[in-house]
């Protein structure tokens, strides 16, 4: 079991999974798959969009997207009311559900749908958003990604690629593979972190879209060291990602302090966080997932006595400073100076 | 099913196959929802327990006319509306989110329909409906004598007149309402939300407050017969708002701490200031709630351990309570004059 889902599994929460992708690229292929599987799981749908599921198995619920602005201060803060509604309907049931999964529109943005989890009492705690898989159409892919919109307006294919902790590369059939090669650079230029499931016909395995963990830090920085020093910007306000490996214990009260500014600064630009964390004085590791200026954490495994007590964080979002973020994740060290 | 503490006078004991949503007492019956879509009635003389209907979708509210006769239950695709003499039952599945239903008196029936409210005669029969709101109708309650509908959705309380679609009234206020009650003087309506507040309109001026600090969301609130005291969830406590005078601007609430988390609230008619309270952890607990100095923290006259979660409560007259619990377990506790349970 990796660290993170070994974490989640811990915790007791009913798993949901959010599948985002636009319209054509295979989400409801996949949903169907998930469902006709013998998983021998209890599964409910929500779908947003009017798809052919019908499976006499799962209990299937139809939405319509609602964004609800919080009055809390928080200008990026935004929920979906229909979920936290029909979630909440779906929790009373005496039927207890295994996962859950949310099939959103071609055109959400998958921060209210996040946020959703963070922000309402009942639903954090009895459900836990497991991750975010985006269905990625390679044949389509660029021409998405590229799109012009009006000034304000963000594109929704970047939005889900940054936002996403899987991301299922589908219809690679179709394409060459220097077609497919050239999409996988733009989804790591946005999102080093995430990993990408080549499939035909949304055909992946359901380990790697389901009960996931969120994400699997530790594997992503093993694949991709370079992740972690790459200093190379496009423009300033594109979509990209950093990741940091410290070795050291983090003093928790600076952490908070430092990670409490950053995101209610530059939560706005923030789509993402996530970090596996070494505290100072804790016997095991601290996983955490952030969506704009929301936080959720709890604590994983136990470190074990010989092995090096190391951080890794990744940040994914627009115009993120690699070195001032380093700077100030370096002050958190317990081993470094008093903070200012 | 944990039977409850020793000595606690039980009129009856029922149970239900499914995990009670909602509570309707009226004219010696219960009307009992379950969240899968079972409703059934229970006599609240005997206990005795009979299905009533079943939404195909699941059910989320039910509520009896007051003389008992007809009975009306919402859930997330539809709603059903039965005439309990002759046992005809109307099913309406429109796929549409149906919060909740409101009787005005025993002919006209509120309910929610997706964005829009709909006023149904006691046979189902649709009488006028609102133009749709901006987001799904959370919550409804009548004002004026059952001529003024006010309807919560996400963004405003709209209040509607049969003569126009559109609002005559509309109470702005950028949150997400989840709950609505209306004072019985008709003075103030309050709105409990998502964002952790209440939000209060007095009617006449439609000058507005927030009771905001709650720390979850607030989804239950009432006002008592008398409509100078509105009970609230929102916190692990009960808080209990004195609207009497000017109204609650400036003043500290009554808190009640008994549960875990508060499930179910209902004032005992009768005006005395008696509230019936339970709580996920099973808890029941029975208050003097408009006793006591504001910002005391006062203490229940009596809880009951429990097990399974109370899930509604609801007076059958002002000596019986009727409780559901999650388990499917429904109980009426005799409750004597006074504040002991």
């Amino acid at each position: 079991m990796t660290d993170a889902a070994d974490a989640a599994a811990r915790d007791g929460r009913v798993p949901v999974t959010v599948l985002t992708g636009f319209l054509g690229s295979g989400k409801t292929t996949l949903l169907n798959r998930i469902l006709t599987e013998q998983h021998g799981m209890k599964i409910a749908v929500i779908e947003n969009e009017f798809g052919e599921v019908g499976i006499d198995d799962a209990l299937v619920l139809d939405a319509e997207e609602e964004i609800f602005e919080m009055n809390n201060g928080c200008i990026c803060c935004t929920v979906r009311g229909d979920l936290i509604r029909i979630l909440g309907a779906l929790m009373r049931r005496r039927e207890k559900f295994d996962h859950i999964l949310i099939e959103t529109t071609g055109l959400a943005d998958p921060a209210p749908v996040a946020q959703t989890f963070f922000m309402d009492d009942e639903i954090a705690a009895q459900l836990r958003l497991d991750a975010i898989v985006t269905l990625v159409d390679a044949a389509h892919a660029i021409q998405h990604l590229d799109e012009v919109k009006p000034e304000g307006v963000e594109n929704e294919a970047v939005e889900q690629v940054a936002f996403a902790d899987r991301i299922v590369l589908n219809k690679t059939d179709l394409v060459d593979e220097t077609t497919v090669a050239e999409v996988v650079s733009r989804i790591r230029a946005i999102n080093a972190a995430v990993q990408i499931i080549p499939a035909r016909h949304a055909a992946v395995d359901l380990e790697e879209v389901m009960d996931v963990g969120a994400f699997d830090l530790a594997r992503v920085l093993k694949d991709d060291p370079e992740f972690l020093t790459e200093t190379e910007h496009q423009h300033d306000t594109s979509v990209t990602s950093v990741g940091f490996e410290l070795t050291g214990e983090l003093d928790e009260a600076r952490l908070n302090r430092w990670l409490g500014a950053l995101l209610r600064t530059k939560g706005a630009d923030i789509f993402r966080s996530k970090g596996i964390l070494a505290l100072a004085g804790a016997p095991k590791q601290y996983v955490f997932q952030g969506v704009h200026m929301l936080l959720d954490g709890q604590f994983g495994r136990e470190w074990q006595p010989a092995e090096t007590r190391r951080s890794k964080l990744v940040f994914i979002g627009r115009g993120l400073d690699r070195d001032q973020l380093e700077q100030g994740l370096s002050a958190c060290l317990s081993t470094a100076g008093a903070a200012a | 099913m944990t039977a409850p503490a020793v000595g606690v006078p039980l009129a009856w004991e029922a149970a239900v196959e499914d995990a009670p949503v909602a509570l309707s007492v009226r004219a010696g019956t219960a009307a009992v929802a379950g969240a899968d879509g079972r409703v059934w009635t229970v006599d609240t003389a005997t206990g005795a327990v009979r299905p009533a209907l079943e939404l195909p979708g699941g059910a989320l509210s039910v509520a009896l006319s007051p003389d008992g006769r007809h009975l009306v239950a919402t859930g997330p695709t539809g709603y059903g509306v039965q005439d309990r003499d002759t046992g005809r039952t109307v099913l309406t599945e429109t796929g549409a989110w149906s919060a909740t239903a409101v009787w005005a008196g025993g002919q006209r029936v509120a309910v929610a329909r997706g964005r829009q409210a709909l006023v149904l005669d006691a046979q189902g029969e649709q009488l006028w409906a609102t133009e749709p709101a901006p987001s799904t109708v959370t919550d409804l309650a009548w004002l004026r004598d059952g001529r003024r509908l006010a309807v919560a959705a996400y963004g405003a309380v709209r209040c509607h007149e049969r003569h126009t679609a559109a609002p005559v009234v509309t109470y702005p206020y950028v949150g997400s309402h989840l709950a609505l009650a209306v004072a019985p003087t008709g003075r103030w309506i309050c709105s409990g939300n998502q964002d952790a507040s209440i939000h209060i309109w007095r009617t006449r001026d439609g000058s507005e407050l927030t009771m905001s600090g709650y720390r979850e969301k607030v989804s239950r609130l009432a006002f008592d017969d008398t409509g100078f005291w509105l009970a609230a969830d929102g916190a692990p406590d009960v808080t209990v708002w004195d609207f009497s005078g000017k109204g609650p601007a400036g003043t500290a609430p009554r808190s009640l701490s008994a549960h875990r988390k508060v499930t179910a609230l209902a004032w005992r008619p009768g005006g005395a200031g008696h509230l019936a309270t339970g709580g996920d952890d099973g808890t029941l607990a029975l208050w003097h709630a408009t006793s006591g100095r504001p910002q005391t923290r006062l203490s229940p006259a009596r809880t009951l351990p429990g097990g399974s979660a109370v899930t509604a409560l609801a007076w059958a007259g002002s000596e019986l309570l009727v409780v559901a619990y999650r388990d499917g377990a429904v109980r009426a506790v005799e409750v004597p004059p006074g504040v002991t349970l």
